[in-house]
């Protein structure tokens, strides 16, 4: 298993920083071809300026959120102490400081230097010089200039009072003189009365410009220098002539004189640095304010690329540190499936390799370990199932006698509820258990003594009789001396009331076989003795014989009556079963006990719902005439003799029961007798062979039935049997007698 | 969840600053042209057809004020330039350029002549004016300037657009790269346009 959340975050990283990369030089690139561009066309240079600016401020703006998100998480991840929030900030710390420093020391300087350079280019000096150049070139020309005009003046006076056919004669005389390259004389509206020029076949005089025109209409003389393109100059000079008419109506004369080569390159010269410098002087401001501006966006661009890049390249750096971090916490966690990426084949790369070799180990290890400890819940759970299954309790203690581990048997055999006892102090759960209370008496007794290991049998008393338990004690193996014992018991009661049972009837048996045959010969002898020698002898002899003999028959039918007792416990007839009423053979039998015991009070509290039972009628009828007479005789000399017959119909888990209870107000049964009261001759009446109750067991058990005895804890015995309603339950079940039979198998 | 929405909080605020400086940096602009304060605009255009040349004629005025007047003196050079784009209308496209043509002349003061003058940078041809104002009205008139031949218009509807622009001339390339933080000597007029059914 592979964690994603730790290996597929530096591959989206890795294009992250791709996709900025490539986006920071598609805008660089961008922003260059743009200036570029709008450098060599001065049209495209104002309408890419926009789109200049935007890119550079869209950038420093970006490049800003995007530093400030980064620094707001590691400040948040610095707080938070995330691992590796510090060592990325200590990183950003210094290479923030190594970029950061240098960076402002150049930009520092580098603006003083701009600001002194750009000064030192508009010195004082240079403007003064080309002022002074500039006054001189215009002094030379300035000459050359009144000169001219004087003579066009000169030259106007002169023509005022020329006739007209003088005129053209004294303008080519005139231009000759002077060198000038045309002399034109202008009549009203600027008509051209006459003109001499330099090449008669270059055309027509040059048009005045305006200002000539006004002001020699003002009758001023006008001269000024003309700028010609190739670097020439040319001088031209007016003057009106002195004529009645003025405004437009007068006449003027313009001439235009060249400029010498010489004198014209070195005006031009002068012309052109101060054009230049005025250019450039005007460029002195904004040359500074950009070269600032521009300095001010790199020093910007390059901090914030410097801290972003610190804080990406700390971030990568810290990276595979963050993921051994991440991948030791799943680790510790319990994820052996973590597996990190390998960074780079460098000793992080040999830390991390060595990091997923360990988890591999680990992973492998822990799968056996839980195959191993699957294996041993399933030998748990199989173990489980046959502790619960066993009939045998079994309980497992510490040494503090706290249980650990109690099947259900243990439960019922101790009667008490184990299932949840698991923790707890045996003591403390034998609270108000008469019977659990003197087996941990017994454990404690033996705890005590020393004795680990041992097997014996315990008495054990309680309100429902005396139970037997086979019990055998053997400490728990293991490293640890509290480790405990376990304890194995077996509630033998009823094997050895069989046993008892099964020996009674053996005994019965051979009473009736071994005795019942002398008596009738004892008993015909004696009568044979009495028959022949009473008429022989004396009347005192004769008494003493007729005594003796029927001394011997009464005790030999005493006998016999016993012998058949026995021989009635001993025999098994076969049952006659019929489907009868159960409660209308009570009713039958308590109207006759009624007639007998006229003072017993008999109360009868029948259940409707049963309405007949498969069973022997008439052994029926004889448990409940023992049962009933068993009663009566030990109400004899009670005040107020009550007896009560109850039925109830019982669901149980496979079939119904008729339930039977007989309670009396007599004296009870004696506590020492509780629990052996069906054992054949044990009685508590001066009379009796003591086989009532036993045969009255023998014949609820062939019937599938079982029968308990105890004591009311208002007072007098209580007498419970519980039958079988279907015959096919005492089938399913198996009988007493079956069961009795095969004791007697086992036993010969 | 409280650390989702502080990061929530974060990334709005972050988007906020970031949408209020783009549009603080949409809604700047640089000082164009304060220094060439005054209407700059084209009065007024038209083409005559001239022997199968179409020829514009057209008025245009332009800045002049003390400060253009003290740098003229000074030895700045300015850059006069008329625009001329002749577009054929497409009905479901955009119009197609057949013409684009620039006028450019230069102003300057000549200081050893105290004389002004206006330059065709293409021709060469210069005039001379003793005021910025006659320069300035000389420049503003442009007569029967050929823009196209008949022969390039073929049918269909035409655009004419003409364009006034004025800004400091003669910048070397390698200061115009520095210079376009403070580009305050450039100023463009509307397009001037009308129809020209042929």
């Amino acid at each position: 298993m592979v964690t994603p959340g730790v290996n597929g975050r530096p591959r989206r990283l890795r294009w992250v920083a791709v996709a900025q990369a490539l986006l920071w030089s598609a805008i660089g690139l961008g922003a260059f071809l743009l200036l570029a561009e709008s450098v060599q066309n001065s049209s495209a240079f104002d309408r890419l300026r926009p789109w200049i600016l935007l890119v550079d401020f869209g950038g420093v703006i970006v490049l800003s959120v995007l530093l400030a998100r980064k620094l707001w998480r590691l400040v948040r991840d610095y707080r938070a102490h995330v691992p590796g929030s510090r060592l990325t900030a200590r990183t950003v710390g210094i290479f923030g400081a190594l970029v950061i420093a240098p960076l402002l020391i150049v930009y520092l300087s580098s603006l003083e230097f701009i600001n002194r350079g750009i000064d030192s280019w508009f010195k004082v000096e240079v403007k003064q010089g080309l002022n002074d150049a500039l006054g001189l070139s215009r002094a030379a020309l300035d000459l050359r200039m009144r000169e001219y005009s004087v003579r066009t003046v000169a030259l106007a006076a002169a023509l005022s009072d020329a006739v007209p056919a003088e005129v053209q004669s004294r303008l080519d005389a005139e231009r000759r003189a002077s060198q000038a390259t045309e002399i034109a004389l202008f009549g009203p509206h600027e008509h051209i009365l006459a003109a001499s020029l330099d090449g008669p076949l270059e055309g027509l005089p040059s048009q005045p410009p305006a200002d000539l025109v006004r002001q020699v209409q003002q009758r001023r003389p006008y001269v000024s220098l003309e700028p010609r393109a190739g670097g020439h100059y040319l001088i031209r000079t007016a003057a009106a002539l002195g004529d009645a008419g003025a405004g437009h109506d007068a006449r003027f004369l313009v001439a235009v004189y060249p400029v010498p080569a010489q004198l014209a390159a070195l005006s031009e010269a002068v012309q052109s640095s101060y054009h230049q410098y005025g250019d450039l002087a005007a460029l002195r401001e904004p040359l500074k304010t950009s070269f600032r501006l521009t300095l001010t966006l790199v020093l910007l661009l390059a901090m914030l690329a410097a801290i972003y890049g610190a804080i990406f390249s700390a971030q990568r750096l810290v990276r595979p540190v963050q993921d051994l971090i991440e991948g030791t916490r799943a680790v510790g966690k319990g994820d052996f499936g973590t597996r990190l990426p390998l960074p780079s084949r460098d000793e992080m790369g040999f830390l991390v390799h060595s990091f997923n070799d360990m988890t591999k180990r680990l992973r492998r290890a822990r799968a056996e370990a839980t195959h191993s400890q699957q294996a041993v819940e399933r030998e748990r759970e199989r173990l489980a199932i046959i502790l619960a299954r066993l009939s045998t309790g079994v309980l497992a203690i510490d040494r503090s006698m706290t249980v650990r581990t109690a099947n259900e048997a243990a439960g019922a055999i101790l009667g008490t509820d184990l299932s949840a006892a698991s923790g707890r102090s045996l003591p403390e759960l034998a609270a108000g258990n008469e019977r659990l209370g003197q087996f941990v008496a017994a454990l404690a007794v033996r705890f005590a003594g020393g004795r680990e290991e041992w097997r014996e049998q315990l008495d054990l008393d309680g309100a429902t009789g005396r139970r037997t338990l086979m019990c055998a004690c053997t400490p728990l193996p293991g490293e640890d001396a509290d480790t405990g014992f376990v304890i194995v018991f077996d509630d033998i009661t009823t094997l050895l009331q069989a046993q008892r049972d099964a020996a009674w009837g053996e005994v019965a048996r051979r009473l009736a076989h071994e005795i019942k045959n002398p008596l009738t010969p004892i008993q015909l002898s004696a009568e044979r003795l009495r028959r022949r020698l009473l008429a022989g002898m004396s009347e005192r002899d004769a008494e003493i014989l007729e005594r003796g003999t029927r001394t011997i028959v009464q005790q030999v039918q005493t006998m016999q009556q016993m012998v058949n007792a026995f021989s009635e416990y001993a025999r098994a007839p076969e049952m006659q079963i019929t489907r009868f009423s159960l409660n209308q053979l009570i009713t039958e039998v308590a109207d006759l006990y009624r007639s007998q015991a006229p003072r017993t009070r008999i109360r009868l509290d029948l259940d409707e719902h049963l309405e007949g039972i498969e069973a022997d009628r008439g052994r029926v009828r004889q448990i409940l005439n023992n049962l009933v007479t068993n009663a009566l005789e030990a109400l004899d000399g009670v005040g107020t003799p009550t007896l009560e017959i109850a039925t109830r119909l019982e669901p149980g888990a496979d079939a119904k029961y008729a339930a039977v209870t007989v309670c009396d107000n007599g004296p009870g049964f004696p506590r020492e007798l509780l629990g052996k009261v069906f054992d054949p001759y044990v009685t508590s009446k001066p009379k009796g062979t003591g086989l009532g109750l036993a045969i009255v067991k023998k014949i609820i058990e062939e019937h599938g039935g079982r029968i308990d005895a105890d004591n009311r804890p208002e007072g007098g015995a209580r007498v419970r049997m519980v039958l079988p309603v279907k015959d096919s339950t005492r089938s399913a079940t198996g009988g007493a007698r079956e069961r009795l039979d095969q004791l007697r198998r086992e036993r010969a | 969840m409280l650390r989702g929405d502080a990061t929530r909080d974060g990334l709005i605020r972050g988007w906020l600053l970031t949408t209020t400086c783009v549009m603080a940096l949409a809604s700047w602009r640089p000082a164009y042209g304060d220094a060439l304060d005054g209407v700059l605009e084209v009065r007024s255009a038209y083409v005559n057809l001239d022997r199968g040349v179409f020829v514009l004629y057209a008025r245009i005025g332009y800045p002049m004020s003390p400060a253009i007047r003290r740098a003229l003196r000074d030895g700045l050079t300015l850059t006069f330039d008329l625009e001329v784009r002749v577009d054929r209308e497409r009905r479901f496209w955009f119009s197609m350029n057949i013409v684009d043509l620039t006028l450019r002349r230069e102003l300057s003061y000549h200081a050893v002549s105290d004389r002004y003058v206006v330059r065709n940078s293409k021709s060469g041809a210069q005039e001379n004016f003793a005021t910025p104002d006659e320069a300035l009205e000389y420049l503003g008139k442009v007569d029967a300037w050929p823009i196209v031949v008949e022969p390039q218009l073929d049918g269909g509807n035409y655009t004419i657009s003409v364009r006034a622009g004025v800004r400091r001339g003669h910048l070397p390339a390698s200061l115009r790269a520095i210079l376009f933080w403070t580009n305050d000597w450039a100023r463009v007029s509307e397009w001037y346009s009308w129809s020209l059914p042929v």
